[in-house]
């Protein structure tokens, strides 16, 4: 009896051996790049079907098993985790993953698109490097930001990516006008343009007139602290209290200077402000 | 005209019938939904900090993402698609569904857990990067038949940017380690 058994073990190990020894299975590559043909070596003999599931890709083909399996760029255009499946009477499977390739184009996204002049921490870039697949490019890369006024650079840093992630912050430039903001990464140049315009109002002055119809009041030159002239458009507030009580006008700055005409017989104190800054104040006499 | 008495019994199980059909989508929704668990991390975000609701709208949306991409790929539609992702992630999303239709593969999350670290969050709050150590049991279907069955363990890199409601998926990336 002990022998039969014996005999029987033998045979199923046998069995189980040459099913084993004839059964297919695949070798996947060690390190695979986005649209980078590679191939997947496979062992046994006959056909077999063969699947390959990963991004963006859904592949069914009958194979010859012992030959290799050629996976095209435009299997593996997406970098990220794939599965090969080959199924005989029974499937083997194994997965890899695909990394992004060379950076191929930088997506930077600059804020805000209108800043104030000399304001800290006032201009800010986020730079994303993507291979020519548009796969994030997760490996270390460095993106050079640069700003530029007039000709003039007034910030220049080199930044590692994290994570695919470049970014940058820093302070507005001291004279309005175009701002140029560049990310570079070795023959890539992403370009953002930013208008720096006038701070707030520095140094607010006005005079005053009496005229036949009341006061003609309007501010010297408005600048900000760095010496722009406020945009056209900024409102100055004249704010009149005379006997008859209290008038407020707010008017539009024109080529620099805010004007007003207040109605007013009596002496009258005036006073103007811009925004948050206050101005000096005036009094005019009373009518003739 | 005397009304017909079997018309009211019919009418009533007419509209429970109406009932169920309708709840049964819900229901399904919310049973695949529920099967994906996310927890999410904030600390880490930086320049920006993350605030609370901020934090809650993106578990939210990545949670209801997923749910919605497994939902494509089981049955090869592409209306769960609509919303969730954007950009690139869209892309590719709908290039797998299509190339599933044509080869009849289908893919099934089943059991999914994401444990999500937010790791960049950009200083005007317009894109969020997050890591996502994703463990979830993958089954592949050619028609009925199960060519691949395990349970997986993939590293995702994310990218979501914010809507006028939600925020999207623009890239899903798996990587081996981060």
């Amino acid at each position: 009896m002990a022998r039969l058994v014996r005999i029987c073990a033998v045979i199923y190990l046998a069995t189980a051996c040459a099913s084993a020894c004839a059964a297919q299975d695949l070798r996947v590559p060690d390190s695979a790049v986005a649209g980078e043909e590679t191939s997947i070596s496979t062992t046994g003999s006959g056909k077999a079907t063969f699947y390959l599931a990963g991004p963006g890709v859904s592949r069914k083909n009958q194979v010859a098993l012992g030959e290799q399996i050629r996976l095209t760029a435009q299997d593996l255009g997406d970098a990220g985790y794939y599965l090969a499946i080959l199924c005989s009477e029974t499937c083997r499977s194994a997965s890899f993953y695909v990394r992004a390739g060379k950076p191929a184009s930088l997506s930077f996204i600059v804020h805000p698109s209108r800043v104030p002049v000399a304001q800290n921490e006032a201009v800010n870039g986020v730079a994303l490097p993507f291979d020519q697949y548009r796969n994030l490019v997760l490996a270390p890369v460095i993106v050079n930001f640069q700003l530029k006024a007039k000709d003039a650079s007034l910030f220049s840093r080199a930044v590692p990516t994290q994570n695919g992630v470049a970014w940058f912050r820093t302070a507005s430039g001291k004279s309005a006008g175009a701002l140029l903001v560049v990310a570079s990464l070795d023959e890539l140049t992403t370009r953002r343009a930013v208008q720096q315009v006038a701070s707030e109002a520095c140094n607010l002055r006005i005079t005053g007139q009496r005229t036949k119809t009341g006061i003609l009041v309007q501010t010297e030159p408005v600048h900000d602290c760095s010496g722009n002239v406020l945009p056209d458009g900024t409102i100055v507030t004249f704010s009149a209290t005379g006997p008859e009580g209290r008038d407020t006008v707010d008017a539009p700055i024109k080529q620099g200077i805010a004007r007003a005409q207040m109605d007013s017989s009596g002496a009258t104190t005036i006073s103007v402000a811009s925004g948050v800054v206050m101005g000096n104040e005036i009094r005019v006499g009373a009518q003739p | 005209m005397k009304p017909s008495t079997k018309f009211v019994p019919r009418f009533h199980f007419s509209l429970f019938l109406a009932g169920i059909l309708l709840l049964v989508p819900a229901l399904n929704s919310y049973a695949a939904d529920a099967a994906v668990e996310v927890q999410l991390d904030v600390k880490k975000a930086a320049p920006r900090a993350i605030e609370e609701l901020t934090e809650r709208g993106i578990l939210r949306d990545y949670r209801f993402a997923w749910t919605s991409m497994a939902q494509a790929l089981q049955f090869n539609t592409f209306d769960p698609l609509e919303g969730p992702f954007s950009g690139e992630a869209k892309r590719w999303l709908r290039q797998t569904v299509t190339s599933q239709q044509q080869s009849g593969l289908s893919h099934r999350y089943r059991d999914q857990n994401h444990r999500v670290e937010a790791v960049f969050y950009s200083p005007e709050g317009d894109v969020v990067e997050l890591h996502d150590t994703a463990q979830y049991h993958l089954q592949i279907l050619d028609g009925e038949k199960n060519i691949h069955d395990e349970n997986v363990v993939v590293h995702y890199v994310v990218l979501m940017t914010p809507g006028a409601d939600r925020w999207t998926i623009r890239q899903l990336q798996a990587v081996p380690q981060f």
